[in-house]
């Protein structure tokens, strides 16, 4: 457990590339690979799958998630 | 009228208190009937926070619990009110 200062920006910097959950405040999981993201947490991500109430509903290729959704990222380690 | 630069000693800004609770357990309460509790790792001026160990309850009649290792960011658009120490809805 690394249990040092962190702002959400260098957690960000940190997470690019690993697989993610990212979730909407609707109740919808985005898992996918983070790609990129900004100021304004627009994120980019890859091989999305979406999760509907836990079950999935759709893959994509390539995900763009809007920033203002104000949703909360969720970073597992563990495979997808 | 000057603005008064230094701010009283004896007083508690509200980002104090969050910098405070750095490295301890955190609970907090969004908007919409949800509710976090994790170790607070950091934050931002809009009090976005990292967290890590974290549990979410949703606040239905079943108290639904999900839990989450790892670390997450948490937006703080939807974020109503933090509890240092808290240990969330159920003890």
């Amino acid at each position: 457990m690394s249990l040092r200062k962190q702002t959400p920006s260098d957690f960000l910097k940190q997470i690019i590339g690993r697989p993610v959950v990212v979730k909407l405040n609707s109740g919808v999981d985005y898992r996918g690979v983070l790609a990129c993201l900004d100021g304004y947490m627009n994120i980019a991500l890859e091989q999305t799958e979406e999760y509907v109430n836990g079950q999935l509903k759709n893959k994509y290729g390539d995900a763009f998630i809007r920033g203002n959704n104000g949703n909360s990222y969720s970073f597992r380690y563990c495979t997808l | 009228m000057a603005a008064n630069a230094v701010s009283n000693p004896s007083q508690l800004l509200p980002l104090e208190l969050v910098d405070k609770c750095i490295g301890s357990r955190i609970h907090i309460v969004m908007k919409s009937d949800k509710e976090i509790v994790g170790t607070l790792l950091g934050f931002d001026d809009f009090v976005n926070m990292v967290l890590e160990d974290v549990t979410e309850f949703e606040i239905t009649p079943e108290g639904r619990r999900i839990t989450k290792l790892d670390q997450i960011l948490l937006n703080g658009n939807n974020i109503t009110m933090l509890v240092p120490g808290g240990e969330g809805p159920e003890v």
